[in-house]
């Protein structure tokens, strides 16, 4: 074709977060992130003699990591262009399958961890088999599993924890070189995203979904398969984490992942995920969860009355999506405009 | 008597597209005009100018003699004009009555109450002076495709309309309910309404119409009473331009070495009977009308979707795909979309994704897992090198390329993954007209030098006569009838098209 210099665009448009086969790891948005945060964590120095203490640190970024956790179990399925409301109670009824093994059937934390692992794993399969196979939307499915895991965990163990052994609490409330073994584990297990995300042909087809089904599948990728995959990652991310609270709290408490659901969608939407699918940043997730515990830290050393912490939360997602929506209109607006095509007549 | 309707020298065009061309015509008052041409002859768009959809570039609109400009649509509505369109639009949740009198609820009463008894006597009337015969009560969704639209037409009536303009109405109706409609519009015009009837069923034009407007290309080619008019003279009228693209020379078919075959392939309501063979460095033409069963046959030979009858064979060896990866995987058989923007590419995804997806597993390197960077860039440059696809980078999303480079994106990554059968459905739709040649002599040399089968799917009938060596017809989900020998020398454009009229009808 001969117009090359009209159809060439002068600049290209950064890419906000990792999309299929995008290079870069930091960008606007990324860069937004790690300002907020350092103003942030300079506020919090500055104003509280406490927060510098190796207690304080101790305990956030062991809270960190459990909002990371709680976050890749949703954003693994938003990259597919699905949801996963039911991250919050698969955590709970792992809590209550691995209190059961521990407490009740007495199995060696050798064995019940990995039992509670494939509970969470197999929960994640059902909801991905049930999307598929009945060609469902996400929501549906995820709502009413959602309520009947809730059912089954409350009924099952009439809201009782559980005891764990001693020795079940190494992971939660130990430490590595003075960081908390939770918190290594979830940065590991963010690297291996980033890496998943990255490089591997796996990674970019669960991308690949969420950008675009009709194409991927076209494309000669099998999407269902995708689905599935992606939510059984996020079921075993939530098992996971109930886990690990498990061990951090020392008993297997049936209510572990009441609170989940607004956290997991909280810290993935700060974090850049994109809610249509096909976007994600390992980085961006680690970002969301840390902005998210220090402002939850912050309001505990305001004193602000616990009772408006959920509007606080709230008005915090709000604002991220429309900081991003803002940034997205502003690189249209760049963009050169859309070649039309032809009315197609019927 | 001055004419109902009358456009005179109306244009409009779009980016690249010049969809209507200084086309002027007159409406008479209470008869059935129809309108046909080929897609994307320009129908859609002059219902769109006149209903105010859209606004014209130039040329004037004049109701009962009067200049009009419509800036939206509720103006041409208030002016008694109203339009069916193909997609039967309805409310479906909402009862007759409501589908009907939507946009002159009834009320009573100081609290504005809306007055149901009176509004379903009211909807009664229409309702049974279109041959409905069911409660108006009844909710919309229950009903047929025939008989929604029916509602839709005694909504027209509501609305007092003078001039009715209908966009293919019958393409989702069973031959019955077709019937019934076409009753229904010589009942509207001995009432004295005007119908504008815009369909691709020429025996439904003969069936009804008074006068027939023949567009081709944008521009009007003639309005004829339609007594006295064969067939023939029309398919001509729709078809018959001048061959002025230039042959592109003999395709070197490889007829002893048969790489896809079909046989007697039927899909319920979408393909019946479909039987043929595709050799070495043939194109194979597809042509026909959108709906004609063309796609559908192209989705079930790649597997998106499952036959209930009849045998594909690859290569000689009979074949069940249930995916696009299978076909991918096993036959090496590429499917290019004729929508590429919804179905064909990520669009926010990089040029070089876009063309290294189909091969991601084939460079993944042995310890690491990783897909090779640098065997994804060669693939990438390859491609972007043979094809000449005009972009800053490969990492240059795609979206930001133009029709014919984002076409040919679509292309290179089936001939990444090696394909050498490939189905190209519409590759020129929405391409201007430097990119369209290039495209053009890219999908030849591709089975003249490479020895590529192709499918190529098109309604363009100067595309399909350029390329294709064999041209099959679609009409009514079956092959109407085969066109040989498309480019043996000494064929002219003429010829061929004369020859696939002839099974259009």
């Amino acid at each position: 074709m001969n117009s090359t210099l009209a159809n060439a665009p002068t600049a290209t448009p950064r890419r906000i977060c990792q999309r299929p086969g995008a290079g870069e790891w930091f960008n606007g948005r990324t860069n937004g992130l790690i300002l907020s945060f350092t103003v942030l964590f300079c506020v919090l120095a500055l104003e509280s003699p406490t927060f510098l203490s190796g207690y304080t640190l101790f305990v956030l970024s062991r809270q960190v990591a459990f909002c990371v956790l709680i976050a890749l179990a949703q954003a693994v399925c938003l990259v597919v262009g699905g949801m996963n409301l039911s991250v919050g109670a698969i955590g709970s009824m792992t809590t209550v399958v691995l209190g059961l093994c521990l407490d009740s059937v007495h199995l060696s934390p050798w064995l019940a961890v990995p039992a509670a692992l494939a509970f969470g794993a197999l929960s994640g399969w059902l909801n991905g088999a049930l999307i598929t196979r009945l060609k469902l939307d996400s929501f549906v499915i995820t709502l009413s599993m959602m309520f009947i895991y809730m059912g089954l965990r409350s009924g099952v163990s009439g809201g009782q924890p559980y005891r764990v052994p001693e020795s079940f609490t190494f992971a939660g409330q130990r430490a590595f070189l003075g960081i908390p073994w939770v918190f290594v584990l979830a940065s590991g297990l963010l690297a291996a995203m980033a890496y998943l995300f990255r490089w591997t042909v796996f990674g970019r087809r669960l991308l690949a979904t969420g950008g675009n089904a009709d194409a991927a599948r076209l494309s000669g990728i099998d999407t269902a398969r995708m689905v599935v995959a992606a939510n059984v990652l996020s079921g075993l991310f939530a098992a996971l984490a109930a886990v690990l609270w498990a061990s951090q709290l020392g008993s297997a408490a049936p209510e572990t992942g009441d609170t989940w659901l607004i956290v997991s969608f909280a810290v993935a939407i700060i974090g850049g995920t994109g809610l249509s699918g096909g976007v994600i940043s390992a980085f961006g997730l680690f970002m969301g969860a840390a902005i998210f515990m220090l402002i939850k830290h912050g309001l505990v050393e305001l004193k602000a009355n616990p009772y408006f912490a959920n509007a606080f939360l709230g008005t915090l997602i709000l604002l991220a999506v429309v900081v991003d929506r803002v940034r997205e209109m502003y690189l249209e607006r760049r963009l050169p405009a859309e070649k039309l095509a032809p009315p197609a007549n019927p | 008597m001055t004419p109902l309707l009358a456009v005179r020298g109306l244009s409009k065009s779009f980016p690249g597209v010049q969809a209507l061309a200084n086309v002027s015509l007159e409406f008479n008052r209470g008869t059935i005009h129809g309108l046909v041409g080929e897609n994307g002859a320009g129908k859609s768009t002059l219902i769109k100018l006149v209903t105010g959809l859209e606004t014209p570039d130039r040329g004037e609109i004049r109701l009962d003699g009067q200049p009009v400009r419509f800036r939206n649509w509720r103006e041409a509505q208030a002016r008694g004009i109203a339009l069916v369109g193909q997609e039967i639009q309805v409310v479906p949740e909402s009862s007759i009555t409501e589908n009907v009198l939507l946009d002159r609820l009834a009320t009573r009463g100081p609290l504005r109450r809306v007055d149901w008894p009176a509004m379903n006597r009211e909807a009664e009337r229409f309702v049974r002076s279109v041959g409905l015969d069911l409660p108006v009560t009844t909710p919309v969704k229950g009903l047929s495709a025939g008989q929604k639209q029916l509602v839709r037409i005694a909504k027209t009536l509501a609305a007092r309309a003078r001039l009715v303009f209908l966009d293919e109405p019958t393409s989702s109706l069973t031959e019955h309910e077709a019937g019934q409609l076409l009753g229904l519009l010589r009942e509207l015009r001995s009432q004295g309404v005007t119908v504008l009837y815009v369909s691709h069923k020429l025996e439904e034009v003969f069936a009804v119409c008074d006068e027939v407007s023949v567009l081709r290309d944008g521009q009007h080619v003639g309005t004829r009473a339609v007594a006295g008019l064969t067939k023939a003279e029309l398919v001509a009228a729709m078809i018959g331009r001048e061959a002025r693209e230039e042959r592109l020379g003999r395709l070197p078919v490889d007829r002893g070495c048969e790489l896809l075959r079909a046989e007697r392939l039927t899909r319920r309501g979408k393909v019946s009977e479909v039987s043929f063979a595709l050799h070495r460095g043939e194109i194979l033409g597809f042509y026909g009308l959108v709906g004609s069963g063309r796609t559908e046959t192209a989705r079930l030979l790649i597997g998106d979707d499952c036959p209930d009858s009849g045998a594909v064979f690859v290569r000689g060896r009979q074949i069940a795909l249930h995916s696009v990866r299978d076909s991918l995987r096993r036959c090496r058989m590429g499917y290019v979309t004729e929508n590429r923007k919804e179905e064909g590419l990520f669009l926010a995804a990089s040029v070089g994704t876009n063309i290294a997806l189909t091969v991601w597993d084939r460079m993944v390197q042995r310890w690491t897992r990783r897909i090779s960077p640098t065997a994804e860039r060669e693939v990438g440059q390859r491609h972007v090198a043979a094809l000449d696809i005009k972009c800053a980078g490969l990492d240059e999303p795609a979206g930001n390329l133009s029709g014919g480079n984002q076409q040919k994106i679509c292309l290179a990554k089936w001939l990444a993954a090696d394909c050498d059968i490939l189905l190209i459905d519409e590759p020129t739709v929405g391409v201007d007209i430097g990119a369209k040649e290039h495209l053009h002599r890219l999908i030849w040399e591709l089975a003249a030098q490479q020895g590529k089968a192709i499918i190529l799917i098109s309604s363009d009938m100067p595309e399909i006569i350029k390329l294709a060596s064999r041209i099959l017809v679609f009409r009514d989900q079956r092959i109407a009838g085969e066109v040989p020998d498309v480019d043996a020398p000494g064929r002219t454009y003429a010829d061929i098209s004369a020859a696939i009229g002839r099974y259009l009808n």
